[in-house]
């Protein structure tokens, strides 16, 4: 399969799963649930995202991401104001070229986007994860799954909002498919469509199972071995935390760095830099 | 002194068996009984001996054999017996020889309840009587060919009457060829008739006529033909004992007044007379070894003697110190190969061979023999002209004409301008002076002129060769041209143009001027060039390799793949950018003969030492580099050690 056809494909995919009409919902227990699944207004939101991955031995690197995410508000459409900045560490392990597996923290600074609120402004939010991500080769093209868990503690910007513990369970399917290359290497474009689905759990979660489904279509571009830029568009949308029945809906644009340095001496790099190949 | 093999303790017990024996004087009489060694001889001994002032004396009887089976069995046996007595160190008495060289057929027979095996192979063997370490007496030395442990043939037998070393009345020595028999005197010298007949030729006898040690005349008879030989001095004044050896049949060569000298060299008495002499000094060999003893024949003759004087002496010194000199330049152009070839194509060379080889036969041989009469001390046993007379029957010619060849002219004959200055008259030994200076200016007069002749042919060959090995680097460099120039980049093309352009003009300057100075320095600049050629060939598969060097397989943790990564880009781009402009550009603006091989080596070492960089650590180097362009400056950049301050 030509790589271009892949991402036509995961583009259509991303249109057909807009289309599809939504289940009725079942009502619960003082939420009344609609007749009909009811779809909010699409939000736009901006996400500035920096990931690293440092290199600290031969077989651990750093995972280090830090998010800076906009939200589109009444007095500033489209990009809105920061709603959240978010910092998500961890140690990962390399079990060979095609899996590694990661565990780590979370905080995340959640800001109130909402201007005519009248509770805090800022609140954290703090998390636990662990990860687990597959690689494969698929002709020119790298196809990835992703399994990341996470224990999440969050609470509203309300004075007396107290934590709530929920957890999340992820599944992630991407793929990089180069376009002026055969093969993913500095100086090569490439496409990348991403589906992942978010569903979540918890004595407070009644209901509202899928949290977040997401649809995204990025293009990237390798600079170096060391540095990778990359843009896309993603379409998300979930069961409202407070009625199953009610969907939220994103369109986001996300601006991505991926940089991965190696620190490591010289003399310590030489040995065994490249694990088993 | 002799020295006892034995151990310590057998030699406690021959003392305490011994001490009852001893003697004379306070001396003390021990014997010995074991195992011995004598020169080659080991076996086992019984003897007595006396210590006396820390000397050991033999004294009594000697007994040394050895004799073994086992080696006979196997292979050969090699045996012997010396039987005898000593006395106060000199064997004295009767003695006994024997020297067996045995091989067995093993078979055994058992003869009278003993084991008995036949043996062939060679004993000599010889007794007599001996007095104060001579022989005294009759004495018979036998060699036997043994076959089947009996006698089958008499190799050699030699019977002498000796009264205290010297041998008297008549005497017979005989091998399987020869039988001589002769008389002497009573103080050894030779008298009579001495008559040599041959066991082969019947017939054919040869006989010596001595008068009291004088030899008068030798005849030879031969296939029914008697020759006499007769010899000159037997008058002489004065004369001189000798022994009869081969000094002696030297001499009555010289002494030899027949027209036509019968080499006496050949005679088959001296070698009989050898043979003879061998085997005494083998004996002799033992007993000086034990003890005291002078056991050679000593066959004594007269020759007529006249003595050298100072003068004479001093002369002949002269004349040895000329004769070396000659035969040092003769043999230099005689032994040249290179001369043997030019004078093929060279007349004047081939005229000058002639000369030194005239005078080298002429002249230096003669002189050289005569020398050796000198050398041999018997110089002094002939009168003087008749040495001269023998050694040049025929006085060398001063004119040395060279032998004229089919078709070509005649070359002028050789004569020293001032020839008439040396006087070849006379048979005295300045004569012989006056021939060797001669012969010592000739040559004298030619080595210039063939040395300069010889080298001149030899800068001509060398030059040939070294065009050879210039048009061998030229045809190289064009080669070289003509495989890389489609592959090549155009600007290294051009460096290669450039070179050949500049040994093309080198070329042309040497051939106008052709002399191996410029020759050999041109050859090393085409190699130097040539060098720089394939240096400037090998850059592009240089880069690529330095490329790979410096390219590092790098795993990419969002990928999950492997990319190649450039590592140290600065010093990869230094080299790239800057390093191998600056070749190319030096290659096309200045490089010379004088220059070159800086530039080779530069790029060699700068190519080593940057495949060297790419495993150290170069972070201030890096650094250093980052804003440099000027590509002496990198060089020095490069060739710093980076843990070095």
């Amino acid at each position: 399969m030509k790589p271009i056809n892949t991402g036509i494909i995961a583009l259509l995919v991303v249109f057909f799963f807009r289309m599809v009409p939504m289940m009725a919902q079942e009502e619960t227990e003082g939420v009344f649930l609609p007749t009909e699944s009811e779809f909010k207004d699409p939000k736009t939101k901006v996400w500035f995202n920096t990931y690293g991955k440092i290199r600290i031995s031969k077989r651990f690197f750093w995972d280090a991401q830090t998010h800076f995410r906009f939200q589109e508000t009444k007095e500033t459409p489209f990009i809105g104001q920061l709603a959240q900045i978010y910092n998500r560490h961890a140690l990962a392990y390399i079990y060979s070229k095609k899996v590694n597996f990661s565990l780590g923290g979370v905080v995340r600074v959640n800001f109130n986007t909402d201007e005519d609120s009248e509770d805090r402004n800022v609140v954290p939010e703090f998390r636990i994860w662990h990860q687990y991500q597959f690689a494969q080769a698929l002709y020119s093209a790298m196809i990835y799954h992703r399994i990341r868990i996470e224990h999440r503690w969050t609470q509203g910007f309300a004075e007396d909002s107290e934590y709530i513990f929920r957890n999340r369970w992820r599944y992630l399917f991407r793929a990089k498919v180069p376009l002026n290359n055969h093969k993913l290497e500095p100086s090569t474009l490439y496409v990348s469509p991403e589906a992942e689905l978010i569903m979540q759990s918890g004595k407070q979660v009644v209901g509202s199972v899928m949290e977040d489904l997401r649809l995204t279509t990025t293009l990237g571009y390798i600079l170096t071995p060391r540095l990778t830029v990359a843009a896309g568009l993603m379409y998300s949308h979930g069961q409202t935390f407070d009625n199953p029945g009610v969907f939220n809906q994103n369109w986001t644009l996300r601006f991505h760095m991926y940089f991965s340095p190696d620190f490591r001496k010289v003399r310590n790099k030489l040995p065994a830099i490249h694990l088993n190949d | 002194m002799h020295y006892f093999t034995r151990t310590n303790a057998f030699r406690a017990a021959l003392v305490v068996l011994c001490t009852q024996f001893c003697g004379v004087y306070g001396q003390e009489q021990r014997t010995y009984s074991g195992p011995y060694q004598l020169g080659k001889y080991k076996g086992d001994a019984n003897f007595g001996y006396l210590i006396s002032d820390q000397d050991t004396l033999l004294q009594g009887d000697f007994k040394m054999q050895r004799s073994s089976l086992d080696a006979l069995l196997a292979k050969e046996d090699n045996s012997f017996l010396f039987s005898g007595a000593f006395e106060n160190d000199y064997p004295t008495g009767n003695w006994k020889f024997e020297f067996g060289e045995f091989q067995s057929d093993k078979q055994t027979q058992v003869v009278d309840y003993q084991y008995r095996v036949l043996v062939s192979g060679v004993q000599e063997e010889a007794k007599g009587k001996v007095v104060k370490g001579r022989p005294d007496g009759p004495w018979i030395y036998e060699v036997n060919r043994i076959a089947d442990s009996e006698v089958a043939e008499t190799l050699f037998k030699s019977s002498i009457l000796f009264d205290k070393g010297i041998p008297q009345q008549s005497f017979q020595i005989e091998n399987t060829e020869n039988t001589l028999v002769g008389r002497f005197l009573r103080d050894g010298l030779a008298h009579d008739e001495w008559s040599l007949f041959s066991s082969e030729e019947i017939g054919s006898s040869e006989s010596w006529i001595f008068k009291e040690g004088v030899l008068l005349r030798i005849q030879i008879e031969k296939e029914g033909k008697s020759t006499d030989i007769n010899f000159t001095g037997n008058n002489a004044k004065t004369t001189k004992t000798i022994n009869l050896d081969a000094a002696y049949l030297k001499t009555l060569h010289l002494l030899q007044t027949n027209t036509e000298t019968v080499d006496l060299s050949k005679s088959n008495m001296e070698p009989l007379l050898a043979e003879n002499a061998g085997y005494y000094q083998k004996l002799d060999t033992i007993l000086s070894q034990l003890g005291k003893a002078t056991f050679l024949p000593e066959f004594k003759v007269k020759v007529p003697y006249y003595p050298l004087d100072s003068l004479e002496n001093e002369t002949l010194d002269k004349l040895a110190e000329q004769y070396k000199m000659a035969k040092g330049i003769s043999d230099f152009f005689l032994s040249s190969s290179q001369l043997g070839i030019l004078k093929l194509s060279d007349a004047e060379a081939n005229r000058l061979y002639e000369v030194v080889h005239t005078i080298s036969k002429e002249y230096l041989h003669p002189l050289g023999a005569f020398l050796a009469l000198k050398e041999a001390g018997i110089y002094e046993y002939a009168a003087r002209a008749q040495v001269f007379q023998k050694l040049f029957p025929q006085l060398p010619s001063k004119e040395i004409k060279t032998p004229q060849k089919e078709g070509v002219s005649a070359m002028p004959s050789f004569v020293l301008p001032n020839a008439d200055a040396y006087d070849f008259t006379g048979t005295s030994l300045n004569t012989a002076v006056q021939i060797a200076s001669y012969a010592l200016e000739s040559l004298q007069t030619v080595e210039p002129v063939l040395s300069k002749k010889l080298s001149k042919n030899k800068r001509e060959q060398e030059l040939r060769v070294l065009e050879e090995q210039l048009i061998a680097e030229n045809h190289a460099l064009e080669q070289l041209l003509d495989t890389v120039s489609n592959t090549l980049p155009n600007a290294h093309t051009k460096a290669l143009e450039h070179i050949k352009s500049v040994t093309d003009i080198k070329l042309s300057e040497f051939s106008s001027a052709e002399d191996v100075v410029s020759a050999k320095a041109l050859l090393e600049c085409y190699k130097s060039m040539n060098n720089l050629a394939k240096a400037i060939a090998a850059l592009p598969n240089q880069s690529v390799e330095i490329e790979e060097t410096y390219t590092d397989r790098v795993w990419n943790p969002f990928m999950a793949n492997l990319m190649d990564e450039e590592v140290k880009k600065r010093i990869t781009s230094a080299y790239k950018k800057v390093l191998v402009p600056y070749y190319l550009k030096s290659t096309q603006e200045d490089v010379d003969c004088g220059n070159v091989n800086e530039l080779v080596q530069l790029m060699h070492t700068t190519h080593e030492r940057i495949l060297e960089l790419r495993d150290e650590d170069t972070t201030k180097l890096e650094r250093k580099l980052r804003r440099e362009n000027d590509p002496k400056a990198i060089v020095a950049l490069f060739n710093v050690k980076e843990d070095q301050p």
